[in-house]
């Protein structure tokens, strides 16, 4: 049996690497996070380990452990209230985005709308785009000197057509920019909707939307109710927005959270309300797991069926206006950014009084350091991924390891605020003292981002065929050395695909920048937020611009590359 | 070196036998067949073998020396997969010249082994050695695939890849070469050049080659030894006129070769004739059985045919029947024919000029008692 296991030692030892990997990066922070609120008070797991005082001292704050801080939460806190605010906004969102996205999604499914790829083109402009950015336009656009108020005030109207500062700015924000998210999965809903039992319907008489309504809706519900309980879970973690948006008399967890590390160190506070955040998020990520678990059959298997699309010129026609608003919205609020990145000064005016290129010249002279920080940090993230997620996907694949795979989707649960104070709170002492470096900042941003990576290896992973790597051993390879020149290579599509996914995410991620960079590490995100809070609107507008279009580049080649790998 | 010898081998996939106590003895230079069913156990054996399933229990030796705690790559077993598995990210050169390319690695230090990783995974970082070149391009000159060097696989045809795959696992010098159903991916033609091909190689190399397919034809044709497989167990191991001729079981009979099969009571034994009574019939065989029910096993070209009032007076077990269907296929006719309940299937050769019985003409029957085979 030993020489045996000498072979496959290589390949085992990846193996428990990677476990360490997230025990230590992960599932420590994870835990320790739960523990302190309880205790209260930090404490250091990791010590308690290596140091006998530290250990002592932690058993005593066990000894002070206590629920007391989660009974008060739910008498009327700040906390109970910000965990009221942050699911009503959640709820409302999700409702919201469902009810906005049904014309849309049944017009892309169902229908022969005119504009109908020009529309589908447009609708991920919001995905592209950190939400703290599209909170800031919607400042640009309806804040007391927006174009939008000013206009509302010249046809005679009192005040603001809507408060950005206000629970309403923070829906509306997050509706227009997360409807994506439900839109594709609604479409998708709405394709494999029976075509055969919506015929007989029609036939027996039934008007179009009769059918629509009693046929073609209810069959589709699985993929709806699936869809608003990713909206749900996307705005609940959404951080960008409320930082940004939140008055103070709006308590939202997240904000909330960040105060409470950021301002006060208050360390219990803030893991009560991170232990709160993740079993909030991850109980409705599994909520909607069950709803997906086996429900797209319909799309994968066997031959698509020809559905007969409703040609309405009314309907489709109304449709597409509908959708065309929909869509303006982003638009507008990224040409906004746009304007205002190039304007000397803006106003109270329609339009800027007047252009110039020096808020670019400024950010490509003082702030190169922000740019080539995102793109150091990104690619360091990416490094890291790209090894993980290639011998994850093996394992997960070929030796069918589910711990892995289940680990692995963890960090999709757990919303970035929450996975930045665990860090901070587990890394910020002795013997692993990684908090305020660059390279705690990597290892979070890979490990949010794992699960995108994860996910593009894993399909190429399955598509390549066991016999090709069993003849590769079979010539006398090692399976380590068949992981590295057969495997690696005939992934390098997968990897490519989840690399561009990975870069793009990690220079819009926000939480975890603002949470974890340190000052000489600060990537294009935290500056652009440092920027809004200092009042430096034009050169945050003009960084803005830059993360965008390089975002849109590195889109474009993600395009290019899977146009021309189809699998 | 390369003789191979499974001994008492079980398999269990989550408690289910694949494999039920296998014995097989393949000397070395032999030409060796696995012959079966689908499911039957087949490629379980091979991977046994190759070291890709360990044994529930049982022992494994290849040139005398027990491998089973012997990884796959170490081994020295070339292998051909049905599917040829060859890298499709690798030209022909490369993926011939892969196990060569792995032995050096093994064989060099850290600095040396950087070059051939970057070799591995990009031909463009690095030269190969002269000798890994001459001995690639002998062997591709040998599988007549020498002006292909360079082509992806996937721009070569069925039959080329075969032999890309062939030429790779012959490259490595193996002790013994497995294939696993190497020929059902191509069309009946390609076939039955790449049997000839395969078998001129084999004898060439004299090298052990365990071949595993559930075409008869196949097995028969090409191997000095075939072993019958049926639900994880060896059935019947023996030449191929051996298995045709003397058949263990009705299953084998019936698997390897078209057979008519009558069961029968031995009644009676004289001069050395046992005397087996049927259903509508009575047969005498040379053979004995030391069982009373007996399977009666007769091949369609051991019966000879004559109209009624034709037959010779040597004949011998005569029986009568009607032609029910005859069948014009070329160099022989067939003739399936009513005795009582049974339909017998009777080959007969055809000169040209003959005429052929038509259906519905009352005939006679005889047959060699040394061709009545009891089961
Ligand atoms: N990895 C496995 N797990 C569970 N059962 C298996 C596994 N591999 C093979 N089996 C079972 O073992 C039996 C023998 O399979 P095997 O692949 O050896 O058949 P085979 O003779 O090669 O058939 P074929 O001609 O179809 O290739 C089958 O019943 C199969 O279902
Ligand atoms: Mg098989």
């Amino acid at each position: 049996m030993n020489k045996l296991k000498d072979a496959f030692n290589g390949l085992t030892l990846v193996k428990a690497l990677i476990y360490l990997f997230f025990i230590i990066f992960m599932l420590l922070p994870l835990f320790s996070v739960f523990l302190v609120s309880f205790t209260g008070q930090p404490i250091n797991l990791l010590g308690s380990l290596t140091d006998p005082k530290i250990l002592s001292s932690t058993i005593e704050k066990f000894q002070g452990a206590s629920i007391e801080s989660y009974t008060s939460m739910l008498q009327n806190s700040s906390y109970g209230s910000a965990l009221k605010n942050s699911l009503g906004l959640a709820l409302l969102v999700a409702l919201i985005v469902i009810l906005v996205c049904i014309p849309i999604a049944y017009g892309i499914a169902r229908t022969t709308m005119p504009f109908k790829k020009t529309i589908s083109a447009l609708c991920t402009i919001p995905l592209i785009v950190p939400t703290f950015i599209s909170a800031y336009a919607f400042i640009i656009m309806f804040g007391r000197a927006g174009w939008v108020t000013h206009i509302w005030q010249s046809l005679g109207f009192e005040g603001m057509l809507i408060n950005p500062y206000s629970m309403t700015g923070i829906v509306l924000v997050q509706v227009f920019f997360f409807f994506p998210y439900a839109l594709w999965p609604m479409v998708a809903a709405f394709k494999v909707s029976d075509v055969t039992l919506e015929e007989a319907s029609q036939n027996l008489g039934a008007k179009n939307w009769f059918t629509f309504v009693f046929v073609t809706f209810p069959l589709a519900i699985p993929g709806v109710i699936s869809s608003a309980l990713l909206i749900f879970t996307v705005s609940f973690s959404d951080f960008g927005t409320p930082i940004i948006l939140a008055p103070s008399n709006l308590n939202l967890l997240v904000v909330e959270a960040y105060r409470e590390i950021a301002g006060f160190f208050n360390w219990g506070g803030a893991a009560i309300l991170t232990v709160v955040m993740v079993l909030v998020a991850a109980f409705f990520f599994w909520l909607q797991h069950l709803f997906t678990k086996g429900k797209n059959y319909g799309s994968v298997s066997g031959k698509p069926k020809v559905q007969k699309l409703n040609d309405n010129k009314v309907l489709t026609r109304v449709i597409t206006v509908y959708s065309g608003f929909l869509v303006l919205i982003p638009l507008l609020a990224m040409l906004s950014i746009t304007l205002q990145s190039f304007a000397t000064t803006w106003g109270k005016d329609p339009l800027p009084n007047g252009y110039t290129l020096d808020h670019y010249k400024t950010i490509f002279t003082s702030s190169m350091g922000n740019i080539q920080n995102s793109i150091i940090l990104a690619l360091g993230a990416l490094a890291l991924s790209v090894v993980i997620a290639t011998f994850v996907s093996y394992f997960v694949v070929r030796q069918n390891s589910t711990k892995l795979d289940f680990l692995t989707s963890i960090p999709l649960v757990v919303p970035g605020i929450a996975f930045g104070i665990a860090l901070i709170q587990t890394f910020n002492t002795a013997p692993l003292h990684l908090t305020g470096t660059a390279l705690l900042l990597i290892l979070a941003y890979t490990i949010r981002r794992l699960p995108y990576m994860v996910r593009s290896t894993m399909g190429t992973m399955r598509s390549i065929k066991q016999d090709v790597e069993e003849a590769a051993i079979n010539l006398g390879a090692t399976p380590l050395t068949a992981a590295i020149t057969i495997i690696g290579p005939l992934m390098l599509p997968g990897i490519a695909a989840g690399s561009v996914l990975v870069f793009i995410t990690v220079i819009k991620e926000t939480s975890i920048s603002i949470l974890l960079a340190p000052a000489e590490w600060a990537p294009m995100s935290l500056a652009i937020f440092q920027n809004i809070l200092r009042g430096e609107y034009y050169t945050a507008a003009a960084m803005s611009i830059v993360l965008v279009v390089l975002v849109l580049i590195l889109q474009a080649i993600a395009n290019r590359m899977s146009a021309r790998n189809p699998n | 070196m390369g003789s191979v010898k499974v001994d008492q081998l079980t398999k269990e996939f989550a408690g289910v036998k694949a494999l039920n106590n296998v014995n097989l003895d393949i000397q070395e230079g032999e030409f060796f067949a696995l012959l079966g069913p689908s499911g039957c156990g087949k490629t379980t054996t091979m991977r046994c073998i190759a070291g890709f399933e360990q044994p529930t229990t049982g022992t494994i030796l290849i040139g005398d020396k027990a491998v089973n705690k012997i990884p796959p790559n170490r081994r020295n077993c070339g292998m051909v997969f049905q599917s040829y598995a060859l890298f499709p990210h690798m030209n022909v050169f490369e993926n011939v010249a892969y196990s060569l390319n792995i032995k050096q690695l093994n064989s060099s230090n850290v600095i040396s082994q950087a070059g051939i990783y970057l070799r591995l995974l990009n031909r463009k970082f690095g030269k190969y050695p002269k000798d890994i070149e001459k001995k690639v391009m002998e062997i591709l000159e040998y599988v007549e695939l020498d002006r292909y060097a360079t082509r992806l696989t996937s721009e070569l045809s069925g039959g080329q890849q075969q032999r890309v795959a062939l030429a790779r696992a012959l490259v490595m010098e193996p002790a013994v070469l497995l294939m696993d159903e190497p020929l059902s991916n191509l069309d009946q033609k390609l076939r039955h050049s790449m049997r000839n091909t395969i078998r001129r190689i084999q004898q060439d190399l004299g090298i052990t080659t365990i071949f595993v397919t559930h075409d008869q034809e196949e097995a028969m044709s090409m191997a000095d030894r075939v072993a019958v497989m049926d639900h994880g167990e060896v059935m019947q191991i023996g030449t191929p006129t051996d298995l045709y001729s003397r058949p263990a079981t009705p299953f084998i009979a019936n698997f390897v070769g078209t057979s008519n099969m009558l069961k029968g009571t031995v009644v009676d034994e004289v001069d050395g004739l046992s005397i087996i009574k049927g259903d509508g019939f009575q047969l005498r065989s040379s053979q004995t059985s030391t069982k009373k029910e007996v399977d009666v096993i007769i091949r369609p070209e051991n019966i000879k045919v004559y109209k009624a009032d034709r037959v010779p007076s040597d004949a011998s077990n005569l029986l009568e029947g009607d032609i029910v269907v005859s069948t014009y296929l070329g160099s022989i006719v067939r003739y399936d024919v009513q005795i009582g309940n049974y339909q017998l299937v009777v080959d007969t050769t055809y000169s040209s000029g003959e005429s052929i019985l038509a259906a519905g003409e009352k005939i006679k029957m005889s047959i060699e008692p040394e061709r009545v085979l009891l089961i």
